[in-house]
């Protein structure tokens, strides 16, 4: 018995060398720019804390970190909004049903994330069909490409299926006993919904937030393409650093504190999670 | 369950659905559209497929993209069911340990995930490309194959392995023969996340990839700003290629089902997981057959560009290839800092195509080869204006591809020439246009604005004058609310969508060309004289054929193609002549031919100080003009 396990054990080695090297080292190296001074050279380096004091004393900055997390929040409860009936009706679909509308929404996840969000441009540009469609409707011609709303829209598509999903799994993973049970017991399908339904399905919400919430904040390809070079997020700031201004160091240190930021926001939902579990579970 | 009509909930439904799949359908069906618009279908046409299939560059991306995921998702698969069997039966600390450890990549945002890995290639010298891609792909699948695999091996019974093992069966045995068909779904749902994962991945490829190794979504990010239809054939065939699969897998066990209905249920998965490998394995084949040729005097080498997106003629490339038999990667960049960037972190390309200053800088910093004359026969042909230019005064390191001029391209209905005459620069802090203004994302030729604007030299080191022209920028985003844009700039004043635009002269002539309500201006305080030149760089790999690339490139097919396509002036003096003259495409534009010998235009001169407090200063401007939104 101990052998199997110290032979099965093994198995585990070459994984535990791969992932310090290919997951905890990068964060280690991102960490390590964040606090030296610019040069690329690993050799001679001065420590600083001056891009975290640059960043923090700018109020540009911050500016573009608080949009950030606000439109990320926004998409978040727009996703949550349209997400939860929508899983909730396919949970309560003949299981054929579901099977087919579960492959219609993964369906488009195979499709390339940049392909799927290009595809908008054509819909939202001038003369595009969604102008005409908006102005057949009396909503006038408002310019819809480039505008934070097309980002908006962006988010919302690209990370919407992720919400739906997630939910839906928890809500078909529910025992139908329990709702029955609910309704034996004099409770109307409102009462029903609010008192079990809802509470239950609260561990799949969580999951569909981190999901839709953390690719949200620092999506920079969709500020980009849809948000022309106007609409600046967090990760146009970092992409820009990276790419063409060449700061890596401060490019490393707003990825820290991006990172930092998301690490504490993660750990209060999973905690109010676990409260929200711990409180249920006495009464 | 009672049953109930929920109409709400139904109509919501079908309205995802369609918002789902619209953007998709309207992709597929303007694939097929004769003209270049996005938005108004002219008829039926296969010519962006052709297009695509001639480029080349596109079934490579899908190529990438394919074999990436197929190889990524079945290492990981197998890695991640290992380790997850493995981890199961180590000590408890070291489960939880692994456990945080893999929760890295999912709960980081990818930027930082993919930011991480570029480091640490670039930190340890790995020359980016194909396997730094599938490396890092590998790396952020497995974590998903761990997270479907463990649950089922908690729930396995711990004793079936040793119930093995007690009637006879070795450890590998009984791993191979028990446990693992008993986890088998979680495996192949592991599988089937880190293809999708794969598939859909975008930023950590951006970040990690080099030598001109790009996935279809690298390939749309870096083509997006000019419109190309080419972009919606190739979704289009990778959509087809994912509907078969999809469909296979969907189908084929059902098919199975009905012939054999005492399978088992492990059996019944491996199907689909089968097909998959089965189409991806046809794929890979039928994008390889592209290869085969006779020979050349280059035959089957490899010339890696880097050059300005759109930079090249419909034909030269092709042509190119089909004359040495080599084969040509080109990558693109939208700014010379952008391309600097990469030179300096040692990636080896063969040639280069930066703008006189950066030329000047690639030179001083020691990163450019001295040209071997002797293999080449083109200086004759070039015109004397781009020949030895003060960042090269000899064309030792340089040979001239375009030049031009910065100017104001205006839509003649909106703006009269007068006024524009009297302001100058300046026009773009009238607030009569006020969010009718386009500016073009670029330091320098911003600030070149800016500083002529004010009256100063472009080439200006007294910081007074380049805080003044920030502030005159900043202003301008702040009061103007102008458009910062790339690219796209084209297309969009092509079709008159904004009043003024900063735009090289290249890029105008191609919009007056296009629209005859719009016409350039070069204002009287001066502009950037600039020119862009092939060098090859110290570290290139081949720098034969990079010298066989410049000849082909100046020759009169060569840069005729090139100059007719993408709008610049040519260097080479007969193809300027032929299509500014009777009957060439840009007769009577008089952006095709730049201003010279005018003594306020000036060439840019590389600086150190002042491009970096440039650099720094135009990232604010960016940064407040997205503020003052």
């Amino acid at each position: 018995m101990v052998i199997i396990m110290k032979k099965f054990s093994q198995m585990a080695i070459p994984y535990i060398v791969w992932s310090v090297l290919m997951l905890v080292l990068p964060m280690a190296l991102i960490a390590f720019y964040s606090i030296t001074q610019q040069g690329n050279s690993i050799i001679s380096f001065s420590i600083t804390l001056e891009h975290y004091i640059k960043f923090f004393t700018d109020a540009d900055f911050l500016i573009i970190l608080w949009r950030s997390l606000w439109i990320a929040f926004k998409t978040t409860i727009i996703c949550l909004l349209i997400g939860y009936p929508v899983a909730y009706y396919i949970s309560h679909c003949k299981e054929r049903m579901q099977n087919i509308l579960v492959f219609c929404i993964t369906m488009p996840m195979w499709i390339n994330m940049l392909v799927r969000t290009y595809a908008w441009i054509g819909l939202l540009s001038k003369d595009g069909l969604m102008q005409k469609l908006l102005s057949l409707l009396g909503l006038g011609n408002a310019e819809l490409l480039y505008t934070e709303g097309a980002v908006l829209l962006g988010m919302v598509y690209n990370f919407l299926p992720f919400m739906i999903l997630q939910i839906n799994t928890t809500l078909c993973k529910m025992d139908d006993s329990l709702l029955e049970a609910s309704a034996d017991l004099g409770a109307d399908p409102v009462q029903t919904f609010y008192r079990v339904t809802l509470p239950l399905s609260i561990p799949g919400v969580i999951n569909g937030i981190t999901l839709v919430f953390l690719p949200a904040v620092s999506s920079f390809f969709i500020p980009k393409l849809l948000g022309g070079g106007k609409y600046f997020l967090i990760g146009n700031v970092i992409e820009n650093q990276f790419i063409t201004v060449g700061e890596w160091n401060f490019g490393s240190a707003i990825s820290m504190i991006i990172a930092v930021i998301m690490m504490v926001l993660m750990m209060c939902v999973h905690k109010a999670e676990v409260r929200n579990n711990g409180g249920k579970g006495e009464t | 369950m009672k049953k109930k009509k929920r109409p709400v909930l139904k109509a919501l439904m079908i309205l995802m659905i369609v918002f789902f799949y619209l953007p998709i359908l309207y992709m597929i069906v303007f694939s097929f559209n004769d003209g270049k618009s996005l938005t108004a279908f002219t008829g039926f046409s296969l010519r962006w497929y052709q297009h695509m299939l001639e480029t080349g560059g596109m079934l490579e991306a899908l190529y990438t993209t394919f074999s990436v995921a197929v190889i990524a998702s079945v290492v990981s698969t197998a890695v991640g069911t290992f380790t997850a069997i493995g981890l199961s039966k180590s000590k408890k600390i070291i489960r939880d340990l692994m456990e945080q450890v893999d929760n890295l990549p999912m709960m980081n945002p990818e930027i930082v995930t993919a930011i991480g890995l570029m480091l640490l290639f670039i930190t340890f010298r790995v020359e980016k490309g194909y396997m730094t891609m599938l490396l890092s792909h590998i790396a952020f699948c497995i974590p998903y194959v761990i997270l479907s695999v463990m649950p089922k091996i908690r729930s396995l019974d711990p004793d079936l392995a040793d119930a093995a093992m007690d009637l006879g069966a070795t450890p590998w045995q009984a791993l191979i023969k028990v446990i693992i068909p008993q986890i088998m779904p979680g495996i192949v749902s592991g599988g089937l996340i880190a293809f999708t994962m794969s598939v859909d991945d975008f930023i950590i490829s951006y970040f990690v990839t080099g030598g001109g190794v790009k996935n279809l979504s690298i390939m749309v990010y870096t083509m997006s700003r000019r419109i190309n239809p080419s972009i919606n054939a190739a979704s289009t065939l990778m959509i087809g290629i994912i509907t078969i699969v999809l469909v296979t897998i969907n189908l084929v066990p059902l098919l199975a089902a009905k012939k054999q209905k005492s399978m088992k249920a492990g059996k019944k998965i491996l199907i689909p997981a089968a097909a998959v490998c089965a189409c991806a394995a046809g794929c890979i084949l039928f994008f390889r057959f592209g290869d085969m040729q006779g020979k050349r005097p280059f035959e089957g080498q490899i010339l890696h560009i880097y050059n300005w997106g759109e930079y090249t003629g419909e034909n030269i490339i092709g042509d190119f290839e089909e004359y040495t038999g080599a084969k040509v990667i080109m990558e693109n960049y939208d700014s010379n800092e952008q391309m600097y960037i990469k030179v300096a972190n040692e990636e080896p390309y063969d040639i280069l195509v930066p703008s006189d200053y950066m030329i000047q800088r690639l030179i001083a910093e020691g990163y450019l080869q001295k040209l071997d004359q002797s293999k080449l026969n083109c200086m004759d042909k070039l015109s004397d204006a781009v020949k030895g230019l003060p960042y090269d005064p000899q064309n030792e390191y340089s040979i001239p591809y375009f030049w031009g001029t910065v100017g104001i391209v205006y839509d003649k209905n909106k703006v009269d020439l007068e006024s524009l005459e009297q302001e100058g620069y300046n026009i773009f802090l009238n607030e009569k246009y006020q969010g009718d203004i386009y500016l073009y994302d670029s330091e320098r030729d911003s600030f070149m604005m800016a500083l002529k604007a004010l009256g100063y030299s472009m080439n200006t080191e007294n910081p007074k004058e380049l805080s003044e022209a920030y502030e005159w920028l900043a202003g301008c985003v702040k009061t103007m609310k102008p458009e910062i844009v790339t690219d796209e700039i084209i297309d969009n004043m092509a079709q008159g969508r904004r009043a003024l635009g900063l735009m090289y002269s290249g890029d105008a002539a191609y919009v007056v060309s296009e629209n005859e309500n719009m016409g350039f201006y070069l204002p009287k305080s001066g502009t950037n004289l600039w020119s862009d030149a092939m060098v090859i760089p110290r570290n290139a790999k081949n720098p034969e054929l990079a010298h066989a690339f410049i000849n082909f490139a100046c020759d009169y097919e060569g840069a005729y193609d090139n100059s007719s396509y993408v709008g610049y002036t040519s260097a080479n003096q007969e193809v300027m002549e032929v299509l500014s003259g009777p009957g060439g495409d840009f007769e009577g534009i008089n952006a095709y031919i730049p201003r010279t010998g005018y003594g306020l235009d000036e060439v840019f001169v590389y600086n150190e100080k002042t491009r970096k407090e440039i650099s720094n200063m135009w990232s604010r401007v960016k940064i407040v003009a997205s503020n003052a939104n």
